[in-house]
C-alpha cells in the first residue's frame, strides 16, 4: 500500500506542479523580429548536458555572448543524462523553463511532436548556419516539415582495434569489407586462440546500434515512414540479412560478452581495458576509459570504420547526439536564439570538433584530424542515419527494447530469425506504430 | 470526571431552577466537549492523511480519466478522454497476462516468504541462545542491506559467466551449468527475483511470529509435553493458535509488498528477457515515467489498487468486524 502511494503521490505533485503553473506561453516571441536587432535583456538559462562540451568552450562562449549583450547574464547549469526526459519534462511543465536546452537526437522527437512545447525554429535556419546541418541530426530535429531541434553535436561508433595484435596475426590492411573482418577474425584467434580468455572481437548480444548498421548496409531499416505514423520493417529481407551477420560476427569471433546485455553492461571498454580483446565497436571516448586500465593501449590501438559488405565503402552509422532547442514558455526567446546562433558559428563548431566529436552545424572536420580515432569517425560520420523521428521513440529506448529483445532470442537460439524479427516487429509497431 | 459527580442537593428544598439550568448546560457542554476532544487531537493525523494519501488518490483516479502526455503537461490543458485509457489497458491481452503472471508470482512469494518465516520462528524457539542470537543477527543483516544492494550481489551470483552459483554447480558435478544462463527464460528470472524478495522479506516475518511465539508461556508447552503430544501436535495445539493472528497480519502486509514490488524487478532485467518477467509494477513504470503517458499510467494504478482491494479485501472484512484487531 505505502509503495502504491507513494506513487500515487509523485504523480499527483507532477500534476499539482502543471496546473499551478500552467498557461503562461506564446506571447513574449514577437518582441525580437522588426528590422534592426531589438536589444536583449534579461537573463538566459543554459542547460548542457554533461560531457557535451569541454568548460574553455562554454567558458568563453558565455564570456563572448555576456561581452555582445551587456546587461544580459548566462545562467550555465551542466545537467546529468540519468533521469534526464524527467527533469525536463517537470522543468517545461513549470512556469520558469530554462532557455536553451540539450535534448538526446533520438528523445528530440517525443518533444517536439507536442504542440507548444518547443519553439519553431524553422525560420531562424540559416542564422544558425543551416546549410551545413549535419543530415542525420537535422532529421530528428525536424517533425512534419517544421525545425524545432537545431544540431548541436554527433558521435558515431567505429571499429577499435590492437594495432600490434593485428600485425602479430599478420594482417597488413584495415579490414574494407565484412569478409574481410570476418577474415581478419579468424586470423586473429589463429594467432591468439590458445589463450582462453582472448577474444577477436568483444560483441555483447545487445549492441543494437551496430546492428543497425548492418541492417542500413543490407538496405533495410528498422521502421518506415507511414503517413504520421511509422510502420516497422524489421521483418523486411535487409533487416534479416543485418541479424544474420550480427550473428556470425558473434559466432565466429567465439566473443564471450553477455548475449542478454548491451555494451554498457559490464562497460566493454573495461573489457577492452584487460588486453585480451583485440577488436570492440565503440565510440572514440571509450579508449581513454580504457587507457585507465592500461595506458600503454593508447598507443596501441587504432580505428576503423565499420566496414560494409560492399568492398570499399563503409556501413552507415547510426548518429548518436543531441539537438538543441528553445522551450515554447521560455521567457527570453530572443536571447536564447542568440545564444544558439553564437554556438552554431564555426569558431565554436571547430572547437567542438577539437573536443572529439563531430560538429552539428559546420561541415569542417579538421579539427579531429589529429586523433586517430576522431578522424575515422568524422569520415563515416557523412554516412551517419537517425532513429525514426516517432514521437514514441523514447518508448522504445527507456522502457523494454524490441530490438534488444530479437538479439537476445536469435542469438541464444531461443527463436528463429524469422519468429524473432516477427515478434519485434509485432512489438515495435505496437509502441510507434499507433 | 464527568460534572455530575460533585453536585450536592440541598435536602428537603425545592431546588431553584435556575442552578440547575445552568448545571444542565454545563453538563452538556461537558459531554460536548468530551465529545469533539478526541476527533480535534485526531484532526492533525486525518489532515496529513488527507493531504498526503486522500488528495493524491483523488487526483490519481481523476488523472486516469484524462489524456495526459508530455503535451499536455506541458500546455496545462486538461483533456478528458473518459474510459479511453481504462479501455485501451483492458482491451490489450498482454495486460491479462501481466496481471495473471502477477498474481501467481505474489502468491508464489508470499507463501515462501510465509512458510520460511514460520520455520525459522520455530526453530528459533528451539535455539540455544548462542546459536538463536547467531542467527537473529544474520537475519538483521539481510534484513538491513539495502534493496539494491542485495539485488547486485545477487546478479553476480547467478552471472552467467562469473557467477559462483554456476562454478560451484559445475565443481559439485553438473558440468551442464557452466555458461548456463538463469535470464533465458521469464519463469527463471522471475524464480531468481522471487528468491532475491523472499531473501528480503523473511526476516521481518520471522521476528514477527517469534515474538507471538515467545508471548505463549512455558507452561502450555509442559503440559503438552506430559500429555505426550508430538512437535507437530504441540505446534497444532499450543504455537499455531497463539500465532494465528500474527501470521494473518504479516500476510496481509506480504501480499501488499510483494504485490508492488518493483526495484528488484527492475534492477535485474528491467521485466525481460522479452518481457517475460514484467509485472503490474514495471508496466505502471513503463508508460507512466518511461513514456511520459501519466493518464494511462493513472489508469494502471487504480487497476492495480482494485485487484489488491480484491485480494485483501477478505483481511479487510475481519479487521473491521472484530473487535480489538482479533483476527484468530
Amino acid at each position: 500500500m505505502k509503495r502504491w502511494l507513494k506513487l500515487a503521490a509523485g504523480a499527483a505533485a507532477v500534476t499539482l506542479a502543471t496546473a499551478g503553473c500552467a498557461g503562461s506561453s506564446g506571447t513574449d516571441t514577437a518582441a525580437s523580429s522588426s528590422g534592426a536587432p531589438a536589444p536583449i535583456t534579461g537573463d538566459v538559462t543554459v542547460w548542457l548536458m554533461t560531457g557535451s562540451a569541454p568548460a574553455t568552450l562554454t567558458d568563453a562562449l558565455n564570456k563572448e555572448f555576456e561581452a555582445a549583450h551587456p546587461g544580459v547574464k548566462v545562467k550555465y547549469e551542466i545537467q546529468q543524462w540519468d533521469g534526464i526526459q524527467q527533469k525536463l519534462t517537470t522543468a517545461l511543465a513549470g512556469g520558469t523553463p530554462p532557455d536553451v536546452i540539450e535534448i538526446g537526437n533520438t528523445q528530440t522527437a517525443a518533444f517536439a511532436s507536442n504542440e507548444g512545447v518547443l519553439t519553431d525554429l524553422t525560420a531562424d535556419k540559416d542564422s544558425f548556419n543551416g546549410a551545413q546541418w549535419l543530415k542525420g541530426l537535422a532529421d530528428s530535429g525536424t517533425y512534419e516539415g517544421k525545425v524545432y531541434g537545431v544540431p548541436f553535436y554527433a558521435a558515431n561508433r567505429e571499429v577499435i582495434y590492437r594495432k600490434d595484435m593485428f600485425e602479430q596475426a599478420g594482417i597488413t590492411k584495415t579490414p574494407t569489407s565484412n569478409d574481410e573482418w570476418i577474415d581478419a577474425i579468424t586470423k586473429l584467434k589463429t594467432k591468439f586462440g590458445s589463450d582462453p580468455d582472448f577474444q577477436a572481437l568483444y560483441m555483447p548480444g545487445q549492441n543494437w546500434y551496430s546492428l543497425l548498421s548492418f541492417i542500413w548496409d543490407n538496405g533495410g531499416d528498422i521502421a518506415q515512414p507511414d503517413g504520421k505514423k511509422f510502420k516497422a520493417t524489421l521483418d523486411s529481407a535487409g533487416a534479416k540479412a543485418g541479424l544474420e551477420f550480427y550473428k556470425k560476427l558473434v559466432d565466429t569471433s567465439g566473443t564471450k560478452a553477455p548475449k542478454d546485455a548491451d555494451e554498457a553492461k559490464p562497460q566493454q571498454a573495461t573489457v577492452y581495458g584487460g588486453g585480451k580483446v583485440a577488436m570492440m565497436i565503440g565510440l572514440p571516448w571509450e579508449l581513454p576509459t580504457a587507457a585507465k586500465t592500461d595506458p600503454s593501449l593508447t598507443a596501441k590501438t587504432g580505428a576503423f570504420a565499420i566496414p560494409s559488405k560492399t568492398a570499399g565503402q563503409t556501413a552507415p552509422v547510426f548518429l548518436g547526439g543531441s539537438n538543441l532547442a528553445i522551450p515554447a514558455n521560455s521567457k527570453n526567446v530572443a536571447a536564447a536564439k542568440e545564444y544558439i546562433k553564437l554556438l552554431s558559428s564555426p569558431k565554436y563548431q571547430s572547437q567542438l570538433a577539437a573536443a572529439g566529436v563531430v560538429p552539428g552545424t559546420s561541415t569542417d572536420l579538421t579539427g579531429l584530424d589529429k586523433d586517430p580515432l576522431g578522424s575515422v569517425m568524422a569520415k563515416a560520420s557523412t554516412n551517419g542515419k537517425a532513429v525514426p523521428a516517432s514521437p514514441q521513440w523514447g518508448d522504445v529506448e527507456s522502457g523494454q527494447n524490441p530490438v534488444k529483445d530479437m538479439l537476445t532470442a536469435y542469438l541464444t537460439g531461443k527463436k528463429t530469425l524469422d519468429q524473432a524479427t516477427a515478434d519485434a516487429n509485432a512489438a515495435l509497431n505496437k509502441l510507434i506504430g499507433g | 470526571m464527568t460534572a455530575t459527580a460533585n453536585v450536592t442537593m440541598p435536602a428537603g428544598a425545592t431546588p431553584p431552577a435556575s442552578p440547575r439550568d445552568t448545571r444542565a448546560k454545563k453538563r452538556r457542554r461537558g459531554r460536548f466537549g468530551d465529545r469533539v476532544l478526541p476527533y480535534l487531537l485526531l484532526l492533525p493525523a486525518l489532515a496529513a492523511i488527507l493531504v498526503l494519501l486522500a488528495w493524491p488518490l483523488v487526483q490519481v483516479l481523476a488523472i486516469s480519466f484524462r489524456k495526459l502526455d508530455i503535451g499536455q503537461l506541458v500546455s496545462g490543458k486538461t483533456v478528458w478522454i473518459g474510459f479511453d485509457n481504462y479501455t485501451n489497458t483492458l482491451s490489450d491481452p498482454e495486460f491479462w497476462t501481466v496481471t495473471f503472471r502477477t498474481l501467481v508470482f505474489t502468491a508464489a512469494i508470499v507463501a515462501a516468504t510465509i512458510l520460511g518465516g514460520l520455520l525459522l520462528a520455530v526453530l528459533m524457539r528451539h535455539l540455544g541462545p548462542v546459536v538463536r542470537i547467531i542467527v537473529q543477527v544474520t537475519l538483521v543483516l539481510a534484513w538491513a542491506t539495502p534493496v539494491i544492494a542485495t539485488t547486485t550481489v545477487f546478479q553476480w551470483i547467478f552471472d552467467e559467466q562469473y557467477g559462483i552459483l554456476n562454478k560451484t554447480l559445475d565443481r559439485l558435478g553438473f558440468h551442464g551449468f557452466i555458461g548456463f544462463s538463469w535470464f533465458s527464460s521469464g519463469a527463471s528470472t522471475l524464480s531468481v527475483i522471487g528468491l532475491l524478495i523472499v531473501w528480503q522479506a523473511v526476516p521481518f516475518v520471522t521476528f514477527s511470529l517469534y515474538a507471538g511465539i515467545i508471548g505463549v508461556s512455558r507452561e502450555q508447552y509442559e503440559a503438552a509435553g506430559i500429555d505426550g503430544a508430538s512437535a507437530w501436535q504441540t505446534f497444532r495445539a499450543v504455537t499455531w493458535p497463539a500465532i494465528k493472528p500474527i501470521t494473518t497480519m504479516v500476510t496481509f502486509l506480504s501480499v501488499l509488498w510483494d504485490f508492488n514490488a518493483f526495484a528488484q524487478i527492475w534492477a535485474i532485467r528491467e521485466g525481460g528477457p522479452d518481457g517475460g518477467s514484467t509485472t503490474l509494477a514495471v508496466v505502471l513504470y513503463l508508460k507512466g515515467i518511461a513514456g511520459n503517458h501519466f493518464g494511462a499510467a493513472a489508469a494502471i494504478a487504480t487497476l492495480m489498487l482494485i485487484v489488491l482491494a480484491l485480494i485483501t479485501g477478505r483481511y479487510i472484512q475481519l479487521l473491521t468486524r472484530t473487535r480489538e484487531g482479533d483476527l484468530s
